[in-house]
């Protein structure tokens, strides 16, 4: 859907992107990273010829986009920055509007579809609509950057670093949030970062780039496992097998759990129990409540007696869990395994640590 | 931030109801027997009588007092008001008491306004601008007690109440010319805004744009700024005498050395520093993510003008409109001295003639319209902010 061939700029001697090409597939994300300088953010504003290659072609859809007229182009792709550039002298709707505006829509359609949008990014219409750049927080903004970048529907979405000036956990949100949106809408993703996990947990591809040029190009899986090099080696830094497990999600690894009701007698816990050393305690309607020891049932007479309570939010996984947050809590509990729920906080099974090695030798093959 | 501390609002209201209370010692209406004689001086509980003059007191001493107390809306509008009516007795009394005085003297014998009546007038402005300041999240009081009083002594005036005062007596003997003078005036300092604006805007984006045009164009407007106007109108002199006698038909669209056209050319001089000035910094200020997002959202360059940069520019640029403008209110006085008419004109000739009275049938119509001319630009850039955008005054 992309290509890049050979693209370069130079500036005076110096080679800011040097010889790159690419090749990104419709509905692809592909991520763009490297240290500072490496040209990532340069080669990104080459495709919306916010800056003109000095040579080389860029290819959307098999058309060179050195042909077109620049705002044309650019009114096929979705631009969304860091600093955002919301326009303060305009409400949220008309910032979202602006694109669809110069492409002459009429009125009710753009209506509709800033509505639209402003929901798909979680913010309510009738409370954000009207409302101006100024009285928005951080995280908000970035939204709004998005559901603009997304107004006319483009294909194609470049991004540069979009998620970077907000605090780690509206950060993590924020990408949660585009995680889902992309499931959805199956766009064409350019996402330039410097956040190493950033990469890992939104791309399909990374390209890593060093002084403006292509050093891997690969999927964060092989990257963490095959590096093409020692700069890619360290790059990605010595904790690779950690970050792996992060592309890893827990569904594929959950077991059954044994599991005892708390208005259980301390021998039905112990049938239950079995060989195991403990069990988890659910209440009547399967909501998990905390485990119970096969040591301390020796001396109780009932569960209730011996049970050990649990915040099920600290410990207990959700289905949609990777296995680095299992592996997270098992150190952080000083558990050797974890129990996964439900929305309602029903227990499904449980994660051991036992299988948190096996995945990680299985990503080593 | 300690100054900030010190100097509230309370304290230039204190200030103002002081001077206020300074105006009493001194003269309030001069009592002469022709235009150019010295006069007795009279105080204030001679001129106006005492139930007027205590009145008088006890307003500005409720003014002090109010100025002391905790700031508040209610003591805000009330010091407004005080201080309003103040004015409007001195006004009237000063009518009344003229026409009583003069009808004691002879047909040539003339009243005129003393220090007295000038200080109340300062101390008048300063309390109202110290009232305004504290009214400012209440438009309709803040407009009340801005212009009531002003409006009745307009009123006042019109309706020949102070006909009998020596600055009066000077108009009505020359009506016409002050009409001839005032548009002069008028067609003098707003053509070389608009003309300032019409040349000083493009320069400002040219300065924004270019890199290597922003520094002479900036040399040439603040060089020109330090020129003293009287020295600038004299030095157009010389070549525009050079340039008519050269070209005998430019004498036919009224350009000669003295006049309007050195003037006019001045003027607009002068008006080029803050409206380049204010065009380049509005440009320059702006977020440049704000451009880029609308460049790579796929706004023409024009399109990111017209949509981006001219709304958010657009309040700084009329503020260097509006301070050019009040500006040129008060050179223009100063172009009369080249015969190119106008309020100053008048100045001159009160100047020349050691008439007082005609200084201030000149004066006080050059800051009337200054004041005015200020109000009308400072709503205009009020409506011309966008919402959305943090507002100023």
């Amino acid at each position: 859907m992309i290509k890049l061939e050979q693209v370069t700029k130079k500036y005076g001697e110096t080679a800011a992107v040097n010889g790159f090409s690419l090749e990104v597939n419709e509905g692809e994300v592909c991520v763009l990273i490297g240290p500072s300088g490496c040209g990532k953010t340069t080669t990104l504003r080459m495709i919306n010829r916010l800056i003109e290659p000095t040579s080389g072609r860029i290819l959307v859809n098999g058309r060179d986009t050195g042909q077109a007229k620049p705002e044309q182009l650019r009114r096929s792709i979705g631009y969304a920055i860091q600093s955002v550039g919301l326009f303060p002298h305009l409400t949220v709707a008309a910032n979202i509007a602006t694109v669809p505006e110069l492409l002459h829509w009429d009125k009710s359609r753009i209506a509709r579809r800033v509505e639209e949008l402003l929901t798909l990014v979680g913010l309510p219409p009738a409370e954000y609509a009207a409302k101006y750049p100024n009285q928005l927080s951080g995280g908000e903004a970035q939204r709004i950057g998005v559901a603009r970048a997304l107004a006319a529907d483009p294909p194609i979405l470049l991004m540069d670093e979009p998620f970077g000036a907000v605090d780690p956990l509206t950060r993590e949100r924020l990408q949660t949030q585009f995680a889902a949106i992309q499931q959805e809408l199956k766009k064409t993703v350019i996402l330039v970062t410097h956040d190493l996990d950033e990469a890992i947990r939104l791309a399909d591809r990374i390209a890593i780039m060093a002084a403006g040029k292509l050093v891997q190009y690969d999927t964060p899986e092989t990257i963490l496992s095959r590096p093409a090099n020692k700069f890619v080696h360290d790059f990605v830094g010595t904790d690779r097998a950690l970050k792996r497990l992060s592309r890893i999600n827990v569904e594929r690894f959950i077991r059954p759990a044994a599991s005892v009701a708390l208005s259980a007698s301390a021998r039905e816990a112990k049938t239950a129990i079995g060989g195991k050393r403990s069990a988890w305690v659910v209440d009547e309607g399967g909501q998990l409540l905390g485990w119970i020891d096969k040591a301390s049932l020796s001396e109780a007479t009932s569960v209730r007696q011996a049970v050990v309570a649990l915040d099920t939010k600290d410990i207990a996984l959700m289905r949609c869990a990777t296995l680095r947050e299992a592996l997270s809590r098992m150190l952080g509990q000083g558990l050797k395994s974890i129990p996964v729920v439900d929305e309602n906080s029903r227990l499904i099974g449980e994660v051991t640590l036992g299988d948190v090695e096996a995945a990680t030798a299985e990503a080593e093959e | 931030m300690m100054i900030r501390q010190w100097v509230t609002t309370n304290s230039v209201a204190v200030t103002g109801s002081f001077i206020g209370l300074c105006s009493l010692p001194f003269g309030w209406l001069t009592l002469k027997t022709s235009r150019l004689a010295a006069g007795t001086s009279l105080r204030l509980w001679d001129a106006y009588g005492w139930s007027v003059a205590a009145a008088i007191i006890i307003l500005w001493l409720i003014c002090l007092a109010l100025s002391l107390a905790e700031r508040n809306r209610w003591r805000s509008i009330a010091t407004g008001i005080a201080a309003n009516v103040v004015l409007i007795l001195t006004f009237i009394f000063a009518g009344l008491n003229a026409n009583r005085l003069a009808a004691t003297g002879s047909e040539f014998a003339r009243v005129s306004l003393s220090a007295g009546v000038w200080v109340t007038i300062a101390a008048v402005y300063v309390l109202l601008f110290a009232a305004r300041q504290s009214l400012h999240n209440d438009r309709v009081w803040q407009n009340v007690i801005s212009w009531i009083g002003l409006a009745a002594v307009v009123t006042l005036l019109l309706t020949g109440g102070l006909n009998s005062l020596s600055v009066v007596q000077e108009f009505i003997g020359r009506e016409s010319r002050f009409q001839q003078e005032m548009i002069k005036h008028v067609l003098l300092f707003g053509g070389s805004v608009i003309a300032g604006t019409i040349i000083g805007i493009p320069l400002g984006i040219w300065a924004a744009r270019n890199r290597r045009a922003e520094k002479p164009i900036f040399y040439f407007a603040n060089i020109t700024q330090t020129i003293p106007s009287l020295a600038l109108f004299g030095l157009l002199i010389a070549p525009l005498s050079a340039l008519s006698f050269a070209f005998p038909a430019l004498r036919e669209f009224g350009i000669r050395g003295v006049g309007a056209a050195p003037a006019l050319i001045a003027l607009i001089i002068y008006s080029l520093l803050p409206i380049v000035r204010n065009t380049f910094v509005g440009l320059r200020q702006l977020d440049p993510a704000v451009i880029d997002a609308g460049l790579g959202m796929g706004m023409s360059r024009p399109q990111v003008f017209r949509r981006l940069e001219i709304p958010l520019a657009a309040p700084l640029v009329l503020e260097g409109v509006r301070t050019a403008s009040v500006q040129a209110v008060g050179l223009t006085a100063v172009a009369a001295l080249i015969g190119a008419g106008g309020l100053g004109w008048f100045v001159f000739q009160g100047l020349g003639q050691a008439a007082p009275d005609l200084i201030i049938l000149g004066a006080i119509p050059i800051i009337i319209l200054a004041l005015v001319v200020d109000a009308v630009m400072r709503k205009i850039v009020r409506l011309s902010t966008p919402k959305g955008l943090a507002t100023g005054t």
